[in-house]
This record gives C-alpha cells, structure tokens and sequence, in this order.
C-alpha cells in the first residue's frame, strides 16, 4: 500500500475533466469551493518556517508549505473569533507550533483566495478506477477569474502506466509542469511578497567608501524599515512593530553620534534632536509593553498567593497603555510627525549638498576600525573600575559603551573580517546579556517603587510589589558576580591583543587620505 | 498483521462472497487491507473489476514475494488492495513441493507484506492440496462458511478431522453458517446442533440473498452498492465479531 503522488499540472484554459471525455471514461463529481483567508506575521514567521497558516468557516489550519501550495496538514483549531497571537490558540500543539513561528507578532490577514477543488475517478474499460484526478482552480478573493487551473493524476497502485498515458495527453493539449504554486501567485497578484525582515540589512559598504556616504546609507536603510513599521504601530498589531521603530531611531543616533564629523556639526546636533524627540515620543508606551509582556514572568516569581496582589497593578498598565496607544497614534498622525520625518529624509539624501566636514570623505574602514578599537579601550578603562561595590550607574555606563561598541561592529559588519572577530563578538554578547539582565533588574525595582508611589495602593498590593522588588533585588545581585566573570574575559590581555590585531589602524591611514569634496 | 482465510474444502459455500465482502468491511473498519485472490476462477479479482495478474517467475519464496508484489492492484476502496488471481497458481503445489520447509513456506512469503498492510486476507480455491496445508500453516484464522446442510456439515468434520491428524491447532478453524434460509426445517436443525460440536463456530450468520448474487453483475463488493440490505449488514457484522475478539483482532 503505497501513496502515489505525481506532479501538478498547470492546464491551459479549456482543459477540464469534460475536455477528457472524448478520449478517456472520466467520472466527473461535485465541486468543492471554500474561500481561505491566508495569516502571517509582518515577518512572514509562518511564510519562512516553510508553512502556511489559513482560516476557512471558523477553522484555522496550519499546514506545511510545499513551493507555495498547501502540503500536509499539521493541526487545525476551531475559533470563534480572530486570533492575533500565538497564545490566543487554544490547543497545544497549535501553541507549540506557532510560538517559534510567530514569537512576538501577530497575525493579520495576508491574502484571501478562492480555492475549488474536486476529485473525478478515471476509469478503464471494464470500469475499474485507475486514477485519481485532482482539480483545483484558484481566483483571487471572491472573484471568478481563473488565477490557477491545475490538475494532479494520481495513479491507482499498479495503474502508474494509465497515469503516464493520461500525463502524455495534457502534455499534448498544453499543460505544463507547475512552475509558480497558488499562493505564490495569490501574493504576487496582491502584491504581497514575502521578504526577509532584519534591522541588520546589508549596506554594500566597502572599506574605501567615503565615510558620509556609507553613514548614509545606513542612515537610510534605517530610516527606510523605521518607515515600514509605522502602519503597524498605527493599527497595533503587535508590540514588536514600536520596538522595531525605536531601534531604527536609536541606531541612527547612534551612527551619526559614533562616527563622528561625517556631516556637519550643527545638521548633526539636529538630526540628534529630531531623533531624540521623536523616540521620546514612544518612551512611556514601550515602557508598558515591557511590563505588560513581562506580566507572566513577574507572576512566576511570586508565590502563587501574592500574585492576584499585582493585577490591579497590571490593570493599570493596561489601562494606561490603552491611552498611550491613542497618544502615539495620534503623534504619528500629526502633520509635525510627517515633516521631522521628511526633514531627517532631506538631510541623509544623496542629493543633499552638505559642504564637506573633517571626516566626510575618509574612507569609512579605516575611520571605523578606529572607532571600534578606541571603544573597546575606553570599555577596558571602565571595566577596571567595574568591582562587586560598583554602583548601578557606573554598571549602566559600561552597558552602554559595550552597546555602542556593538552597534560600531554590526553597521560595518560587511568590514569586519568574521572569522577573526567571531569569538570576539561572542565575548561581547556575553558581557551584554549579563549586563542587560543586571540593567533591566535595575530599572523594574525602580519602576515598581515609582508605581507605588504614585499609587499608594492597598496593602495586599504593597505586599506583592515588596515580594517582587526584593526578588528582582535578589536576582540583581546574583548578575553582578556573573558580570565580573564576563567583564574579566572580555577585558584580558588576549581579547585586548586580538582587537588591536584586527582594529588597531596607524594614524597615517585617516591623515594621508587627501580630502575631497563630497556629497552623501 | 494477521493473516486470514477464507477456506472450505466444498465449492460454492460462499467463500469469494465472504473475501471480498470482508475485505471491504475491514478496510471500511480502518484495517489495510490486501485480499490475495489464491482461486485459479479469479471470482474475487473478477468482483473488483482487475484483469488476472502478470506472469511472473516463481522460483522460490524470494521471486515470489516480489512477484506478488509487482501485482498488488489497489481498489477502487481507498485502504483496500487486492492481488488478483493468476491461472498460474495451478502450479503452486509443484513449486511448493520443490521447496525446503515446503509446508511453510508462504508464511515467509506473507510476512514481505507486514509493513504495509493490517490484515491479508486469502480466497482459497476449494480443495485439500499443499497450498491448502501452507495456508493451514500461514494463517492465523481460517473462516470456514458452512451451509447448514448434511454435505457441509461432512465436509467441515472432513477439515477438523486432517486438522487433528496433521496435528494443526484446530482453534484456528472458525465456521460460520453461510447462505442460511431460516424457512428451511434442514437449515434451522442444523444451526441448532453443529455449533455445539464445534466451539469456535461464529454466531453471526450470513443469510442467503439475491443481492450476494448480484455481485457479479455490479462487479464490486456488496456493501458498496447495497449498503442496508441483510446480507451486507451480516458481513459488516461478521466482520465486528472478528475485530472483537482479541485473539482475531488485527
């Protein structure tokens, strides 16, 4: 007992079961038509997990992606209303598959189709079945309009010859091998491409490039995926897309701000500003979707009769979020929001003709190489001051040099030979998460402590905010020992030797490089 | 997998009917299933619509494995398989006979089928040879309908009887009272008495019908064309009976 399986076949118009019918005994069934509604996130998680996740009369199916058809099914769930987040599911093994897929985003609606299948017995001439015939015909939405007409003969166990004959047939009348499947062409008619999402896109930087033109271009792309996550933020879809923008902006500043004099001081200071400006615009709801996606892990960390203490704290974030959403939304709307945007836009276009500045025309390698090693040697000075009495701001001072050095290596990562800084980053990562983890047990018992404060809530609150506070507390100080350990490896002789073999750059190579005159 | 049978040393006590009707119960069950048409008359290949198989070489258990396998028809029943039958297996006695563990032989044979199916089931030609005595050894059941008449009964004390002498377990052997007409004083006597000499005989009973006759003109099995009629509940019945056992259980 075997499965046969045989390719698709893309008919031209016209060759239907009742175009068989001269030549062949074809049993021509009832027509099955179901309009699905295909879901993924704004990073197409279920797209390039290799799947396809799609709804039809209040059931979900998920299902595996074979060259843009739907393959085998996984599981399906049925729901009454929409699903936006892996959690939303109710069944397990729906959960577990979408949580890698999804992480974070949310589902929206990608494209709608029409999908009519039926299913005729093709038989021989005493009647006997020997093949199946798959029809599927696909429109886009409701429409009527033929997108995709294929056929898949599926021949009976022991009948493959009757397929071959039947295949050689629509061979002849113009079929073809399926090139494009149907969701392929459901998303190229909508105009909806699957695309790799990443907030680290290649540049095309080389080591000789004119440092304002390779700030430029990173300026740009950044500006270019900030732009793309604003409809989300705007219909808040998920936290992912405000958090996504905020790096965008942040990274800008940072670029401008680490490679310095590519532009001009004072377009600098103000391209600083905006940027700053707008970011602060978002500080307060991010703030809340920390908290608010952190809810779970907070509860966790307290024993199971404290945790209704903090729902009324969570409810107030919830409820204050809901405001701040409409805040930003409307922010984001505004006409002032469109300008600064347009005026950041103007100054990083290539058009623009900034008059030259003391390192515009360097070549960006070089500069950066040396923006890099001297970062690292300041991170080394602080890092000697780093001991287990340390203060949580100087610990904060070293987290963000070692976050600056790590935007330095990530912009110009296409410079940077991988294979000697590999260990290198790795070291660095290491030293980030533990300071990262250090920061954010930091910042939440301040952010609880300010709630309070604010609140005065009653004393079963109270109660709950203390457990979590000496908790975070707790976990803090169990970091700072971590942090030594990272910050002693990060910082040793051999680590220090590695970076000035790969960084360090004679003076020589930023001075003798003749000045040009420059546009970005 | 287990391996059943449909036997009976007499001809036209409803041995292809019940293959065939059983396959189709069984697949309808959840079973795969392979029917291998082992009757020379080919009536079981001839219900499913499927031409006699190929020839093929037969030189030992080996070719003969795949020889089967190169036949194996699916049916117009998805989960059901059939091989159908080959004027060939005429020689099956000779070539069996040629062979080492010459008794046995075709459960070696069967076993290539274990993975891909639940159950094989085998139409049997109606006599007692040494493709009778491999089936014997190969199967795990053999029904064996019986029409509640003098001659049948004869010929199912015949069967019991080698069974004893060929020290072959007779609990394998499970009768089942085949074309019954309640109407008849004969038939209603002898469903009273023969059950009581033979323990493993099945309680369901396959009524005598017009529409088991009518296979042959519908080519395919019973319940596929005449789903409610009495014969076909009684095999879908028949077929409940066995899947509720635990020892037949495949």
């Amino acid at each position: 007992m075997q499965n046969m399986t045989s390719e698709r076949l893309i008919l031209p118009v016209g060759v239907g079961a009742e175009f068989l019918l001269d030549e062949w005994s074809c049993e021509i069934r009832q027509q099955e038509s179901r309009l699905l509604t295909f879901w993924d996130t704004f990073e197409w998680g279920v797209w390039f997990s290799g799947h396809l996740l799609y709804s039809c009369e209040g059931v979900y199916h998920l299902c595996t992606r074979e060259e843009g058809w739907p393959g085998i099914e996984l599981c399906e769930e049925k729901s009454v209303g929409r699903r936006r987040f892996w959690n939303e599911f109710a069944t397990p093994e729906m959960r577990a598959k979408l949580e890698g897929m999804l992480g974070l985003r949310g589902l929206a609606p990608v494209v709608e189709g029409t999908f009519r299948r039926r299913q005729d017995d093709l038989r021989n001439g005493v009647g006997k079945i020997v093949c199946r015939l798959e029809w599927l015909i696909v429109s886009l939405g409701k429409q009527q309009e033929e997108l995709l007409h294929s056929c898949r003969v599926i021949p009976l166990l022991g009948y493959e010859a009757e397929a071959d004959r039947l295949e050689a047939y629509l061979f002849q009348a113009g079929a073809k091998i399926s090139g494009e499947g149907p969701l392929e062409l459901l998303l190229r008619q909508s105009d909806r491409i699957p695309r790799e999402y990443t907030l680290r896109p290649p540049f095309g930087l080389k080591s000789e490039t004119p440092a304002r033109e390779a700030v430029g271009r990173v300026v740009r792309s950044m500006l270019e995926i900030a732009t793309g996550t604003v409809p989300g933020i705007l219909s808040d879809l998920d936290t992912e897309f405000l958090h996504d923008y905020r790096i965008c902006l942040r990274k800008i500043r940072s670029v401008l701000t680490l490679v310095k004099e590519v532009y001009p001081a004072e377009e600098t200071l103000r391209m600083r500003q905006i940027l700053g400006d707008l970011a602060r615009q978002t500080n307060r709801l991010r703030d809340l979707d920390v908290y608010l996606l952190a809810r779970d892990e907070y509860l966790e960390l307290l024993p199971p009769g404290l945790r209704p203490a903090l729902d009324e704290m969570f409810d107030d974030f919830s409820a204050e979020r809901g405001i701040e959403v409409r805040r930003v939304i409307s922010k984001l709307r505004a006409h002032s929001w469109s300008r600064l945007m347009g005026e950041i836009e103007e100054c990083f276009s290539p058009k623009n003709p900034h008059p030259p500045s003391p390192a515009s025309a360097l070549p960006v390698g070089p500069l950066v190489f040396r923006c890099i090693y001297k970062r690292y040697r300041k991170i080394r000075v602080i890092a000697t001051e780093i001991g287990v009495e340390s203060s949580d701001d100087a610990v904060h001072q070293l987290r963000i040099q070692c976050k600056k050095l790590r935007y330095l290596m990530e912009f110009f990562a296409e410079l940077i030979p991988r294979e000697e800084v590999t260990a290198l980053q790795k070291l660095l990562r290491r030293l980030q998460s533990r300071l990262g983890e250090f920061n954010d047990a930091s910042v939440q018992q301040q952010s609880l402590l300010n709630y309070w404060e604010e609140k005065k809530s009653g004393s079963d609150v109270a109660l709950g905010l203390g457990g979590l506070v000496s908790i975070l507390y707790h976990r803090q100080q169990q970091v700072r020992s971590l942090i030594l350990q990272a910050v002693k490896e990060f910082c040793d002789d051999a680590t220090a030797a590695s970076f000035k073999k790969v960084f360090k750059q004679p003076l020589s190579v930023l001075t003798t490089t003749p000045p040009r005159s420059s546009q970005s | 997998m287990k391996i059943i049978s449909s036997y009976s040393i007499k001809g036209g006590v409803g041995k292809t009917a019940l293959s065939v009707n059983l396959a189709y119960a069984l697949r309808e069950a959840g079973r795969r299933t392979l029917l291998l048409d082992l009757d020379p008359q080919g009536a079981a290949s001839f219900y499913f619509r499927l031409e006699s198989a190929k020839k093929f070489k037969m030189r030992d258990a080996n070719s003969m494995a795949e020889g089967l396998r190169k036949n194996i028809r699916e049916s117009d029943f998805p989960g059901l398989d059939v091989i159908p039958s080959n004027l060939e297996y005429r020689r099956l006695d000779i070539l069996l006979d040629g062979m080492t563990k010459r008794r046995k032989q075709l459960r070696s044979i069967l076993e290539e089928f274990k993975p891909d199916y639940d159950v094989i089931l085998m139409d049997c030609p109606p006599n007692i040879t040494l493709l009778s005595e491999n089936v014997f050894r190969a199967s795990d059941v053999i029904l064996v309908p019986v029409i509640p008449t003098v001659l049948s009964r004869r010929t199912l004390e015949q069967l019991t009887g080698f069974f004893t002498d060929e020290e072959l377990p007779g609990d394998m052997l499970r009768p089942f009272f085949s074309m019954a007409q309640k109407r008849s004083k004969m038939h209603r006597e002898i469903m009273a008495d023969l059950p009581t000499a033979h323990p493993g005989f099945l309680k369901t009973v396959i009524p005598f019908s017009a529409d088991v006759e009518k296979m042959g003109l519908h080519r395919m099995p019973l319940p596929a064309y005449s789903p409610t009629c009495a014969a076909a509940v009684a095999y879908r019945a028949l077929c409940a009976e066995i899947l509720s056992q635990p020892s037949l259980r495949p």
